[in-house]
């Protein structure tokens, strides 16, 4: 975690940086080539978990009518997704959604969070396997949901067949298997992933840019403060993605439910 | 909060998703009509060796076909 702050001052690190950058030395055993079972991803994850946890037990232990600062907090993100997403996307059926969907959209507000904040400053959702992980989950919450709201038969019809005459369906049917069943999944998965790996690329470019060209050659020194307050800026634009990333996330999963539990046309 | 409920989902065109939903349900329709049926006419290229014309007719006939299903999915109810 340290040694990133070393080897930039020693001018060590590699430009251009490269797809290698993202699998992060082994933690547990320490140092081990090519060893990934405990890295500091995994190790973020956990603590996204634990923060997440305590802060909501806690938060919540003691509730009062008027609330605490802290339980404002809690309440106020938890009436955000309720109301701005479950209620609003999927209606009355939501409320019961609602606590899945906070738990989403702070699980992945927090990594993605992570990929911005001193000595973290790497997603776990820059992996695919997170973000695609959190798709599986979707992918199986909505159709479970609609197979049991309207039994197996009658929710691939009402998701497979539009409201079309008879002889278009043969066009209409494979691009809706196609864009319902097989699609989603890896577009919720990617857009997050290619979200968090692109920024957390670009915010290596301009900082490893930056040591590049100051050690290259000294006249270059105000382009390389330049790409510095670049990287700045850019991390800004990154804290706006990865609000909107959390946030689109969530919005999708409770659309793809709405879908699955929406009455037949 | 009585006084805010929405009225219940009355089936029909009321389902519709909102907002960005939608939006990304018309966007994966185009894309997916498009990638589906120029698919299936590449594999029909292949299949007759008709030389890239089955999937030129493949990628219009999904366009038409992505077209057709955000007006009958997502369009005004008639």
């Amino acid at each position: 975690m340290f040694g990133q702050a070393n080897v930039l001052a020693q001018g060590q690190a590699e430009f251009p940086p490269s797809v290698g950058d993202f699998y992060l030395p082994s933690i547990l055993p320490w140092g081990a080539e090519n060893s990934y079972w405990f890295t500091k991803i995994t190790a973020m994850v956990w603590v996204a978990v634990g923060i997440l946890i305590i802060f909501f037990l806690v938060s919540y232990r003691n509730p009062q009518l008027v609330p605490t600062k802290k339980q404002w907090f809690a309440e106020s993100i938890y009436g955000f997704v309720r109301n701005n997403i479950a209620v609003d996307m999927i209606g009355h059926a939501g409320v019961r959604f609602a606590p899945y969907f906070t738990t989403l959209f702070c699980f992945i507000l927090l990594t993605n969070f992570f990929a911005i904040v001193p000595f973290f400053q790497i997603s776990p959702n820059s992996h695919i396997a997170f973000p695609a992980f959190l798709a599986v989950i979707s992918y199986v919450m909505f159709n479970y949901v609609g197979i049991r709201h309207h039994g197996f038969v009658k929710y691939f019809k009402n998701s497979l067949v539009p409201p079309a005459p008879w002889f278009i369906l043969p066009l209409l049917i494979p691009i809706e298997l196609f864009s319902t069943f097989i699609v989603r999944p890896f577009s919720l998965a990617v857009r997050l992933f290619a979200n968090m790996f692109a920024g957390h690329m670009l915010l290596l470019v301009f900082t490893l840019g930056g040591f590049a060209m100051i050690s290259a050659n000294a006249w270059l020194a105000p382009v390389s403060v330049l790409s510095w307050t670049m990287t700045i800026a850019l991390t800004f634009l990154e804290f706006l993605v990865i609000c909107l990333q959390a946030y689109v996330f969530t919005v999708l999963t409770a659309s793809y439910v709405q879908g699955a539990l929406a009455d037949e046309h | 909060m009585a006084g805010d409920q929405k009225p219940p989902n009355t089936g029909g065109s009321g389902d519709v998703p909102s907002g960005a939903g939608q939006g990304w349900t018309a966007l994966s329709y185009l894309i997916g009509g498009m990638l589906v049926w120029g698919f299936i006419g590449w594999l029909v290229d292949r299949w007759l060796d008709t030389g890239g014309i089955a999937t030129g007719i493949g990628v219009v006939l999904g366009m038409a076909g992505g077209i057709i299903l955000v007006v009958r999915r997502l369009g005004t109810p008639t």
